[in-house]
């Protein structure tokens, strides 16, 4: 059974994403490239979740004064994913673009992410 | 080019052609200019370990990255890590000091002699600055001055650059620097990918707000005739943003397989 509990299109987070590409290169490019939700939605099955909390995670109230921050150990694991997902995709360039569109849903959604 | 022009033309590089070697004799002139650099009572706390990407295994090298990071290290076929070596001035006891003076640099003429190093300069300034709290920011100063010239050497070879904080802990297993040296940033260098104007010389603060003629809120006059001279020699460029650089970033992007 899919961990996606409806159309990936329609998660917050996925909207953040498409909302971003199209600012920064115009148009939608979520549309003219369907490869890059099938990334982030095979990206999902790999690691058991949905495209909400993955972002959800990567950020942490701090407990001194209330700001919401980046969760460094939960980027550093979605990173050390990320690598893995990459490389069980066969590591080549293709691989690489596939685990880029999936870096590229969590940069638009804030989380600052480098592999 | 000349230094004007290579003073415009450096920006800070994020894309490297992954696949194509440094020199090593550019290498050397990049750290041969970094040890000309004016240095205070002639330390020279900067010391640089140079790191070839392809000599570092690959599990060391995944290891050096980190997700803020990543990409310069993976990209940037050479890193030179800076360090500022802080124990330099209570090892040669103003010795580098003297130095000057016996080849003629330092005189008498501005008071300068081997007693006054040995009696004054050394015990009485140099080593109690080495206890206090701000030792390290004189020195890292000093560093930037250095490290300034080599990533200007780097453009004037026609090479790309970038300086960036690097993960010491790690980074230093590979380099297995003394621990005493400070880490300082890593000088990223390989050969460019985003051509010489590379989007343009970054946006920059008004100059009236940065620099000032004899006091703090009197600006300093800036003559427009001088800016002109100042373009004509290529040391002000196009600023960016630039015509189709972001179509360029996307084309990179894509080239080296990263997030668009």
């Amino acid at each position: 059974m899919s961990v996606l509990q409806r159309p990936i299109e329609q998660y917050e987070t996925v909207a953040t994403w498409r909302d971003g590409l199209s600012k920064q290169w115009g148009g939608d490019p979520l549309a003219e490239e369907p490869e890059k939700l099938t990334a982030l939605a095979e990206f999902c099955e790999f690691v058991g979740e949905e495209p909400d909390p993955i972002v959800h995670k990567c950020f942490r109230v701090r407990k001194s004064d209330g700001e919401t921050v980046i969760s460094s150990k939960w980027r550093t694991i979605y990173a050390d994913k990320i690598k893995e997902f990459r490389t069980r995709a066969g590591g080549n360039m293709e691989a690489r673009r596939t685990a880029a569109a999936v870096q590229s849903f969590l940069i638009h959604n804030g989380v600052m992410i480098q592999v | 080019m000349e230094f004007q022009e290579v003073v415009g033309t450096r920006r800070s590089i994020r894309f490297f052609d992954p696949d194509r070697p440094v020199e090593q004799e550019k290498i050397q002139k990049i750290l041969e200019a970094m040890l000309r650099a004016s240095c205070a009572v002639n330390a020279h706390w900067l010391k640089a370990v140079v790191v070839k990407r392809d000599d570092i295994p690959l599990e060391e090298l995944e290891k050096m990255k980190n997700p803020v990071q990543a990409n310069v290290i993976a990209l940037a076929k050479v890193h030179i890590y800076l360090y500022a070596d802080l124990s330099v001035v209570n090892r040669v006891k103003g010795a580098r000091l003297k130095q000057l003076f016996d080849v003629g640099v330092m005189a008498a003429s501005h008071g300068w002699s081997h007693k006054f190093v040995d009696e004054v300069v050394y015990p009485q300034i140099l080593k109690p600055m080495t206890e206090s709290a701000g030792y390290s920011v004189a020195a890292a100063f000093d560093c930037g001055v250095a490290a300034c010239q080599g990533l200007l050497m780097a453009f004037d070879l026609g090479l790309g650059a970038c300086l960036t904080a690097f993960n010491a802990p790690i980074v230093n297993k590979i380099t297995k620097v003394p621990e005493e040296w400070l880490p300082l940033y890593s000088l990223n260098v390989g050969y460019s990918l985003e051509g010489k104007v590379a989007g343009g010389q970054r946006p920059r603060p008004d100059f009236a707000e940065q620099y000032f003629l004899n006091s703090f809120g009197n600006s300093f006059p800036r003559d427009p005739k001088v800016v002109k001279e100042l373009q004509d020699s290529k040391l002000i460029q196009q600023q960016a943003p630039v015509e189709g650089r972001r179509e360029q970033v996307r084309q990179l992007a894509r080239q080296l397989g990263l997030p668009e």
